[in-house]
């Protein structure tokens, strides 16, 4: 079976223009320090002749200093530096109109969070919340954000690297791409239904199961690619995509809320706009009594 | 439910996440948003045959202190721990997007308000992140949440309250990690992976999970605080974590910026002090950071009254 | 596998006791359960729902809340109930719980 698992840096190549990437290069800022948060490759590349920032997990890298990351785990080094590379790029092009900055293509391929003592104890949530802000702090100042998902983009880790883009792309499952919080194995345990009765009812709902086609149908992924050489096209077309949105302020379509609204289309999360709808006409009937200077 | 002044008293840690909301704001102040009325159960868990709450596990809603508006959101831990699926996730969006709907409407309308007249959001955290039955769109909405947060920025302060038996743990404990300020008890626990977990996939020799001091030592109220990743460590009662929120309504709002831990290119570089020392000292426990930041007895530090321990406390300094 | 709900109606023999307003309580956590009781004209009658995951015990869900509506008197009320895997003493515990909070 064909897969590009573990192989971040060789996707690079395959979805931007070949031989254009900078690593350690994001605007004026350069990452100097090879044992730096080996696990995140980080830097500058071409996309149909336009600059792009280049984020990815590298699964060969061993993190000398943080024995937990490997094979792609993002520890707090791996969080901090694909930070750093957000905010590089975003300064990059402060001065630049909508229409003119540069895209951030996330190649996603990372299995978790360090999971270690050392991690916990100086805030391992603290290092990837702060890589997640940055690229809601970029998606909001108009940098279109498309993650290709090429292998793992697993639970926590997908949350950081992948789920603040403005658009999501996923290798079709028979590449070996996995989506999930957990296998549905792992699920059947914990909830303690047999696999066959969970499998039987991702069918109809595809909220608890497995693999990018049940994320696609919630919403979570925008559109699967089927070939890996249809990676490039497809992506530099969701970039023009998303930046046509941002131009004409139709930021609602993207992101995170963006991705609600399509879950509601395709008719896997159906409940959420009726909450939020409902919970918006309650604060409505209510707000005035907590205006300034009401009783 | 309890009346109001009773459950000043009440410990945090041992309440309900309703009585936690009702609590923190002033009596009688309280709307509650998709409350059990509206009986907006989880049609997910009714899939797979398991019990549903009318609230999914998390209470949303408005209150004041004083002349603060405060939105509240408050999980439930009793409930599948806390855990987060697609009604519970709506309604923290939606609450910390209604927050923000408010906040600007009161700059436009009300150019003249007084600082404590501007609403502050509350979230009470009780979670270890993803409700696994209906794990995909709880990880969707932990990105809205996260989404949400960022866009209050600048608009309305996030207040992180965490004090709770479950802890923030998972997804949520980077959405605390994100907010501007973060109030602990010391019971509260705030981390990524809970210590099971840990152990689990690293080993007992890296996290023994059954030993409670080190389970605190590593993520609790006292450890957090010393780290500078919780602003301020109260009393384990509801009416210390209000009297906190109180003071901090009072605060101009240009201020809270200066709590945050995470969220500008700045902050990210004196984080990553912090993670150069952790490579330097590779800690086998928090005490080896305490006594680096200059408290000479840890194990006392870790034991002595929180009034003693909040004067002698030495924090790290990124 | 679908979460089984139980409905049905009982009434005390002399009806003595109204909630003023709607009222919810309690939890569901593990063995427990959370109950809203609303007013309804139900000429004495009080309607029950209740949703489980357990199947199987409609007849002591009966007994019990007869029980209760009868010792509480309580008429003109619907009572719903979410429950997991609560015991008969904790559904009567909450049920008392709940009623003491509505007169308070």
């Amino acid at each position: 079976m064909e897969s590009l698992l573990g192989q971040g840096r060789a996707a690079i190549g395959l979805i931007c223009d070949p031989d254009t990437f900078e690593e350690n290069q994001v605007g004026a800022k350069t990452f100097d320090d090879p044992d730096f948060g080996p696990g995140a490759m980080v830097g500058t590349a071409k996309l149909d002749g336009q600059t792009v920032t280049v984020i990815g997990n590298d699964a060969e890298a061993f993190n000398e200093k943080f024995p937990v990351v490997y094979a792609g785990i993002i520890g707090m080094e791996e969080a901090y530096k694909m930070a750093q590379a957000v905010y590089a790029t975003v300064a990059a092009d402060v001065a630049k109109a909508k229409a003119e900055k540069r895209a951030i293509v996330l190649i996603v391929d990372t299995p978790g969070n360090g999971p270690g003592k050392t991690e916990e104890i100086f805030g391992m949530n603290k290092a990837t919340g702060a890589y997640q802000l940055a690229l809601a702090e970029a998606r909001m100042a108009g940098h279109p954000i498309v993650a290709m998902v090429i292998g793992r983009a697993i639970s926590g880790a997908f949350l950081c690297h992948g789920l603040q883009a403005d658009h999501i792309l996923s290798l079709d499952s028979s590449f070996g791409t996995m989506i999930h919080v957990m296998p549905l194995t792992s699920i059947s345990r914990i909830v303690k239904k047999d696999i066959e009765v969970l499998e039987k009812l991702a069918e109809g709902n595809p909220v608890f199961a497995a693999g990018p086609q049940f994320f696609h149908r919630l919403g979570g992924v925008e559109e699967i690619v089927t070939t890996i050489e249809d990676m490039h096209a497809v992506v530099a077309k969701h970039v023009a995509e998303v930046r046509a949105c941002k131009v004409k302020d139709q930021d609602d379509a993207l992101g995170p809320w963006g991705r609600g609204s399509l879950g509601a289309e395709r008719g896997g999360r159906v409940v959420r706009p009726e909450v939020i709808a409902l919970l918006e006409t309650e604060m409505d009937a209510v707000a005035k009594t907590y205006l300034p200077g009401a009783a | 439910m309890s009346n109001w002044s009773a459950l000043q008293n009440r410990s945090f840690l041992e309440s309900n996440a309703r009585d936690r909301a009702l609590g923190l704001v002033d009596e009688g102040s309280f709307t509650e948003f998709v409350g059990p009325f509206d009986r907006r159960t989880s049609p997910h868990l009714e899939t797979l045959g398991e019990a549903v709450e009318f609230d999914d596990g998390v209470v949303t809603g408005i209150g004041k202190i004083g002349k603060t508006p405060v939105f509240v959101i408050s999980q439930e831990g009793r409930f599948i721990g806390g855990s987060v699926g697609e009604v519970g996730g709506a309604k923290m969006v939606g609450t910390i997007k209604a927050a923000i709907a408010f906040a600007k409407r009161i700059a436009k309308d009300f150019p003249n308000a007084e600082e404590d007249e501007k609403p502050i959001i509350a979230i009470s955290f009780e979670t270890g992140g993803v409700r696994l039955h209906e794990a995909n769109a709880g990880l969707l909405a932990h990105a809205e949440v996260m989404d949400q947060v960022q866009r209050a920025r600048g608009h309305v302060p996030v207040v992180s309250l965490i004090g709770s038996k479950v802890g923030c743990f998972g997804g949520m404990g980077f959405v605390a990690a994100a907010t501007d300020v973060v109030v602990m008890s010391e019971f509260g626990r705030l981390g990524l992976t809970g210590p099971e977990v840990i152990e689990q996939e690293m080993g007992k020799e890296e996290f023994d999970s059954a030993d409670r001091g080190l389970v605190y030592r590593t993520t609790g109220g006292r450890h957090k605080y010393i780290m500078g990743d919780c602003n301020f460590l109260v009393d384990p009662e509801i009416a210390a974590f209000r009297a906190q929120l109180a003071e901090l309504a009072k605060l101009p709002r240009a201020k809270f910026a200066e709590f945050r831990r995470i969220g500008t290119s700045e902050l990210v570089e004196k984080q990553l002090k912090g993670v150069a020392l952790a490579a330097k000292m590779q800690p086998k426990d928090a005490r080896d950071v305490w006594v680096h930041v200059g408290n000479s007895d840890p194990v006392e530090l870790g034991s002595m009254p929180l009034a003693d321990f909040r004067k002698v406390v030495k924090r790290l300094a990124l | 596998m679908a979460l089984n709900t139980i409905e049905f109606e009982c009434k005390s023999a002399a009806p003595a006791v109204a909630i003023g307003k709607p009222l919810h309580f309690g939890v569901v956590g593990s063995g427990d359960l959370e109950v809203l009781m609303e007013p309804k004209a139900l000429k004495g009658a009080v309607a029950i729902k209740v949703v489980t995951p357990v199947s199987g015990f409609d007849a002591l869900w009966q007994r019990v809340l007869a029980t209760f509506v009868e010792n509480s008197k309580l008429g003109d009320v619907s009572i719903e109930i979410n429950d997991n895997n609560a015991t008969p003493a904790v559904v009567m515990l909450r049920l008392r719980q709940a009623l003491s909070e509505a007169a308070a």
